[in-house]
């Protein structure tokens, strides 16, 4: 294994583990603002590492560019999702958005 | 050995989303299972070596049949709010066994298929063999078009022939039941249509051109291309409309209308039918199909026959 | 394609599970899943049956298969729009025959 490739296991090895906390938080956490708050934050984050991994693998820096704006797409998905369904949430006044037959 | 163990984590998880949407406790958690399940299996048709069926599985099976179902769901929720089927009907003693006979069934001819017939495909064997010559150097579409030009031509029929049903089923005055979110000026939203949509338009003609040598097509561009009209329902930049638009009814048939007449074009220069004259054809068509698959999805999930701009975008 | 005959048995299960939805489920919906789980299970078992060419996959079941999944998406939509219109109509998104004993709907 070479310097690069053990760089790029270890950022998508990070990269993994950041987005398996954003999930258990999704599926952990109370109320639909925590459960933003860990897939915002922590996916985000993972994206970055997974993309950089597979960046640092192709070692090629066309597929380095649309790995970097595959992120800065995600980022941009990511902020305005989780702003309208935090809105949504406050508008509705509940702590919970799922409709209410999801018990 | 890391293959096996990433397709065995796929198929795992598409039997474990299969049984919940199937068996789930509610109706709009069944949709998001169901979602879920066709990006699982985009990642299946990765490892099957199937790049197109990836990105269309990705875009059609679970991005427009998911938001299609969501936009069912509302429309159920909005007439009952409280809206909570029963889990499961008849409690038919013969469910199971009917069940594992059919996956049985499928499974044996399966097997069968694998084990016992090692030889290619001949059609496919042709049709790459066929194609060294041809500038098609994706041979997905090379079929779609060269080989089973009518099957393609006759599937936009029948995508027309569904969006006309539906608008025929739907009662008109629910055309302006609102699938849009009720405030559309919510901050954020103009910033991010600025960016997406552009972008959407750039990958799909990408995509349409890709098709020819690369994985993509017409498909996966209109899916794109729908995505994206999708969007500008869901943020009420467009909404539903009851007046027709010769415009819009012209973009529907676009993709019919092109393919039949080159086809039949053909015959006119003694050729058979549905063969294409060159590769102007080709793009021509794609195009054309592109905007027509495009169209028909975002109506129909509109669940109307025509679209108006809002002025407030 | 080695992974072939792991790719068949999926699409066996998931054609069981398919059905299974299909028979016991009371709303229309669910049958909708299940349809679409049994087509996605027929889509899976088309191209891994198919062996690969020189290396590279067979295009044509992956050419059908392209085909069949907008087909898919058109006679869903068409169900869909059937469905709420169903229940616009009666107050049910269920079938008559399904209303027997053991369903409340």
């Amino acid at each position: 294994m070479t310097a690069s490739e053990g760089l790029a296991l270890l950022l998508l090895l990070a990269g993994s583990g950041f987005y398996f906390a954003g999930t258990v938080g999704l599926l952990r956490f109370p109320d639909a603002f925590c459960r933003l708050h860990a897939l915002t934050k922590a996916d985000n984050l993972g994206l970055c590492l997974i993309c950089a991994g597979l960046a640092v693998l192709s070692a090629d820096w066309r597929i380095a560019s649309v790995l970097f704006l595959i992120w800065l797409l995600g980022l941009l998905a990511a902020t305005v999702s989780a702003h309208l369904i935090a809105r949504q949430a406050r508008q509705a006044g509940a702590d919970n958005i799922d409709p209410p037959e999801a018990s | 050995m890391l293959g096996i163990v990433l397709d065995l984590v796929i198929i795992a998880s598409l039997i474990a989303l299969a049984i919940q949407v199937v068996s789930g406790a509610s109706l709009f958690r069944g949709i998001i299972h169901f979602i879920v399940m066709g990006l699982t299996l985009a990642l299946a048709w990765a490892r099957l070596g199937a790049p197109d069926l990836a990105m269309a599985e990705a875009a059609i099976g679970a991005g427009v049949t998911g938001a299609l179902m969501m936009v069912a769901y509302r429309r159920l929720v909005e007439i009952t709010p409280d809206h909570n089927p029963s889990r499961t009907g008849s409690r038919s003693r013969l469910a199971l066994p009917i069940a594992v006979g059919a996956g049985g069934l499928v499974g044996l001819l399966g097997l069968g298929a694998t084990l016992s017939d090692p030889e290619p495909g001949l059609a496919g064997l042709a049709v790459l063999e066929a194609l060294q010559d041809e500038a098609l150097g994706n041979p997905i579409t090379g079929v779609l078009l060269l080989y089973r030009g009518l099957d393609t031509l006759l599937e936009i029929a029948v995508l027309l022939t569904a969006f006309l049903a539906a608008v025929a089923v739907t009662r008109r005055e629910d055309l302006d039941y609102s699938i849009t979110t009720r405030d559309p000026h919510t901050p954020l939203v103009g910033a991010l249509l600025a960016i997406i949509v552009p972008l959407t338009v750039l990958v799909s003609v990408h995509l349409l051109k890709a098709g020819s040598h690369d994985p993509g097509g017409a498909f996966q561009a209109g899916a794109v291309l729908a995505a994206c009209g999708v969007l500008l329902v869901l943020t009420s930049r467009v909404s539903a409309s009851s007046q027709s638009r010769p415009l819009i009814g012209l973009g529907i048939v676009a993709g019919l209308i092109s393919f039949s007449l080159i086809g039949l074009a053909a015959m006119l220069r003694g050729e058979p039918p549905m063969a294409l004259p060159g590769m102007w054809a080709v793009y021509f068509i794609e195009t054309a199909m592109m905007l027509s698959i495009a169209l028909t999805l975002v109506l129909l999930f509109a669940g109307t026959e025509s679209l108006r701009r809002n002025q407030h975008g | 394609m080695d992974n072939a005959a792991l790719y068949v048995l999926a699409a066996a299960v998931l054609f069981g599970v398919g059905v299974y939805g299909l028979i016991v489920s009371a709303h229309l919906m669910r049958k909708l899943f299940a349809i679409n789980i049994m087509g996605n299970a027929i889509f899976i078992l088309m191209v891994a049956v198919a062996g690969p060419i020189d290396g590279a996959p067979d295009p044509v079941p992956q050419a059908l298969v392209l085909t069949g999944i907008v087909i898919a998406v058109s006679a869903t939509a068409f169900a869909l729009a059937l469905m709420v219109r169903l229940y616009q109509e009666t107050g049910r998104a269920t079938l008559a025959d399904d209303n027997g004993p053991g369903n409340d709907d």
